[in-house]
């Protein structure tokens, strides 16, 4: 979603410190390549974050405030339950029709004169922008704020074809200055110091003069961009609803820029994945609800628009082409397993990430690309394969507050623990990696041993001494082959015989 | 090479259905309830939480004078201004001739370029209409067309809408209803204001005026 303001309170512990860079935020100075995948590396830079000071910080304030401020939101419906019932169904039904709403999505969405281009995968999507862009002679391009977009890497695919991509969203272009991955889904660089921003913005002249105030900084933003969108000639946005009864795509945003990047220009790109399409306008509506009430805890954004075609002859601004691009990226197969299918019923509100008690310990780096926090560990593994994402589905405390507070009704938990059911399975459409073959052979050995009463008594009888042998006083805290279990665990000595054996001897048994 | 739109398609056509689950009853809505004055009330009070400001007069000379007084407090030299119905019934450029302001039309504009001049750079403030107000949230309903261009709304620094109490409506699906009806007669842009533009990206400092608007002023008439 592409709703920005969060009523935070005034986060007066920046203002009163001060930090040296290299505390103010953890990847201070490593220049994140704009949209490297780097979800292996999520133990390394958890670490990191949760020693950094200033993530510590502004999580630590956030998070006692942020998740009333949704609940209060949500009070703001009659019947809030009821809401949030009604929002679950209709994710639900969009995905169970979902091939059928799509149809008809295009169908209405062409009749109103757009085009809509189908890409299987990043590159078909980002050759056809490509493309356009070389047809129309276009020398730069705005953004709205997209997630799809960092997720195909769109970004660096126009850069590479010498034309220039200006992130118009106040968090994403701080967070493409800087290089950085997004820190959160709705507040991309809310991390970001004001003496990090100000210090970046002098460098690249958009202020002449270091400031503490963001509202100065956010000044020195507009006037920049501000002459992107008036000479602008093609702007691309993303979609965070596409309505199948009237092929209209729905906007909402807080600042503006994606209303700019959608009336300034000659030509219109908006991005969809298959997943965006709901029923009705209604549906639409009630959605509209949930999302800003759990997106930025507001009734409703500053901005929602809707387009149903180019603008119409006689109209001076407006889009004189509109394109609608339609992708899958492996979200049709994803769909084909019915067990994974609602991962797609996610709206991108972002409530999961404040009320996950890993996102708030650690941040958004660690997940290492464009979707952090529960929804990042339900869609990332889907996405990028459960081999390249194995820390992402087992860090999980399985408390169940994201499930509990999902509008699109997803039950992450349970999704965690398929994936790492399929992983151990070695799952050969999500890449699992099966068990080293040592870990193989002591589950069969395991599982071999429970079938017979008299194998399990024997095997127990035979393990106790030998485990604790590895005892130091009454406390076991290593075992050869091990060691990853122990990292962070103890085991009590065990006794040297079982319950059952000293029942016995009591003759009680 | 096969056809991607196919492909997508043939993969999740292939995909085994679900049972379509049942929808519970529609959520209640309590704005749907609201007589004249509380829909009012309920209107000024959410869009006035957002910062904006709304007065309420009788009539549309009562309109223009106070539309008069808040350009004249603001110390706006020209606006542009939008010629749908509403504005058109004001007769605007009378208005400027008579308060010494300069009245910028789409209408008088060579093209977009001569347009998008006028609205980004010459423009001190914006006056439209709006064709919905909407209750349960303060929200303007605007349906873009020839007569209510785009970046009126967006690009001056403020944004004055008049409204007519009788387009003001309890909740969404009452504007929704009306402006998508007919299948066959759909606006191009529709756009819901709730505020001036704002942003909280900076360590989650609230601010006004991050791409378009700082400040939005709606009369109601009636």
């Amino acid at each position: 979603m592409s709703s920005e303001h969060r009523r935070l309170p005034q986060p007066s512990p920046f203002r009163q410190e001060s930090y040296s860079p290299g505390e103010l935020s953890g990847e201070c100075g490593k220049e994140w390549q704009s949209m490297k995948i780097n979800t292996n590396e999520f133990v390394e830079v958890a670490q990191r974050e949760l020693t950094n000071k200033r993530t510590r910080t502004l999580l630590d304030m956030i998070s006692s405030v942020v998740d009333n401020l949704r609940d209060s939101a949500m009070s703001s419906f009659p019947d809030p339950s009821a809401a949030l019932e009604y929002g679950r169904a209709i994710r639900a039904e969009s995905l169970a029709r979902l091939p059928e709403l799509l149809d008809q999505f295009e169908k209405n969405a062409v009749a109103h004169g757009a085009s809509v281009f189908w890409a299987r995968t990043a590159d078909e999507a980002n050759q056809f922008v490509l493309d356009l862009a070389r047809k129309r002679n276009i020398k730069y391009v705005t953004k709205g704020k997209s997630m799809v977009t960092e997720e195909i890497g769109l970004n660096d695919a126009l850069a590479a074809d010498g034309i220039d991509v200006f992130e118009a969203d106040l968090g994403e272009f701080i967070a493409q200055l800087l290089k950085r991955p997004p820190f959160h889904i709705v507040g991309p660089a809310i991390n970001v110091p004001v003496d990090e921003i100000s210090a970046l913005f002098l460098k690249k002249g958009l202020i002449e003069r270091a400031t503490q105030d963001p509202v100065e900084l956010g000044a020195a933003a507009r006037r920049y961009l501000r002459q992107k969108f008036q000479h602008l000639e093609m702007g691309i946005t993303g979609v965070n609803m596409a309505v199948a009864e009237t092929g209209a795509i729905i906007n909402v945003e807080n600042e503006g820029n994606i209303r700019f990047s959608k009336s300034s220009p000659k030509t219109q790109v908006s991005f969809m994945t298959i997943e965006k399409v709901v029923p009705t306008m209604r549906d639409a509506m009630h959605l509209l609800r949930l999302l800003c009430r759990n997106c930025t805890a507001q009734k409703i954004s500053a901005y929602v628009s809707m387009d149903s075609g180019p603008k119409k002859p006689g109209e001076i601004d407006g889009p004189e082409e509109l394109f609608i691009v339609i992708l899958d990226n492996g979200r049709s197969a994803i769909y084909a397993n019915e067990n994974l299918r609602e991962a797609l019923r996610c709206i991108r509100c972002g409530a999961c990430m404040y009320g996950c008690p890993i996102y708030m310990k650690i941040g958004g780096y660690p997940y290492g690309w464009a979707y952090s926090g529960p929804m990042g560990q339900v869609v990332n593994p889907l996405l990028l394969g459960l081999d390249r994402t194995q820390h992402l589905y087992r860090a999980c405390t399985l408390c169940g507050k994201c499930k509990s507070i999902c509008p699109g009704g997803i039950d992450h938990p349970k999704l965690f623990l398929l994936y790492r059911s399929m992983d151990v399975e070695g799952d050969v459409q999500l890449k699992g990696q099966s068990r080293p073959w040592l870990e193989q052979k002591a589950m069969n050995i395991l599982s071999c041993g429970a079938r017979r009463a008299w194998h399990w008594n024997a095997g127990v009888k035979g393990a106790r001494p030998v485990v604790n042998l590895h005892a130091r006083g009454n406390v076991i805290s290593q075992m050869p082959l091990l060691g990853g279990w122990f990292r962070c665990r103890d085991l009590p000595a065990v006794g040297r015989k079982t319950f059952r054996e000293r029942m016995k001897e009591t003759g009680q048994y | 090479m096969t056809n991607p739109r196919e492909d997508i398609f043939s993969r999740l056509n292939s995909a085994r259905g679900t049972e379509l689950p049942q929808r519970p009853f529609v959520p209640p809505l309590s704005e749907i309830s609201h007589d004249r004055d509380r829909m009012i009330r309920a209107f000024t009070d959410n869009l006035t939480a957002q910062t904006a400001v709304v007065h309420h007069v009788a009539d549309f000379a009562a309109a223009a004078e106070k539309l008069a007084e808040v350009v004249a407090a603001e110390n706006i030299k020209s606006v542009v201004v939008s010629s749908d119905a509403v504005i058109r019934k004001l007769d605007l450029p009378e208005w400027g001739r008579k308060h010494n302001l300069t009245v910028l039309q789409a209408e008088d504009c060579t093209g977009r370029e001569h347009f998008k001049n006028m609205v980004f750079a010459e423009a001190d403030a914006a006056i439209t209409g709006a064709d919905f107000a909407i209750a349960e949230s303060g929200t303007l309903c605007l349906i873009h067309d020839k007569d209510q261009p785009r970046l009126i709304s967006l690009a001056p620094i403020m944004h004055i809408a008049l409204v007519p109490l009788e387009r003001l409506f309890p909740v969404y699906e009452s504007a929704i209803d009306r402006i998508f009806g007919d299948p066959h007669n759909v606006p191009s842009h529709v756009t819901f204001i709730t505020g001036p533009s704002m942003t909280a990206d900076i360590q989650g400092v609230p601010f006004k005026g991050m791409h378009g608007p700082k400040k939005l002023t709606v009369i109601l008439i009636g």
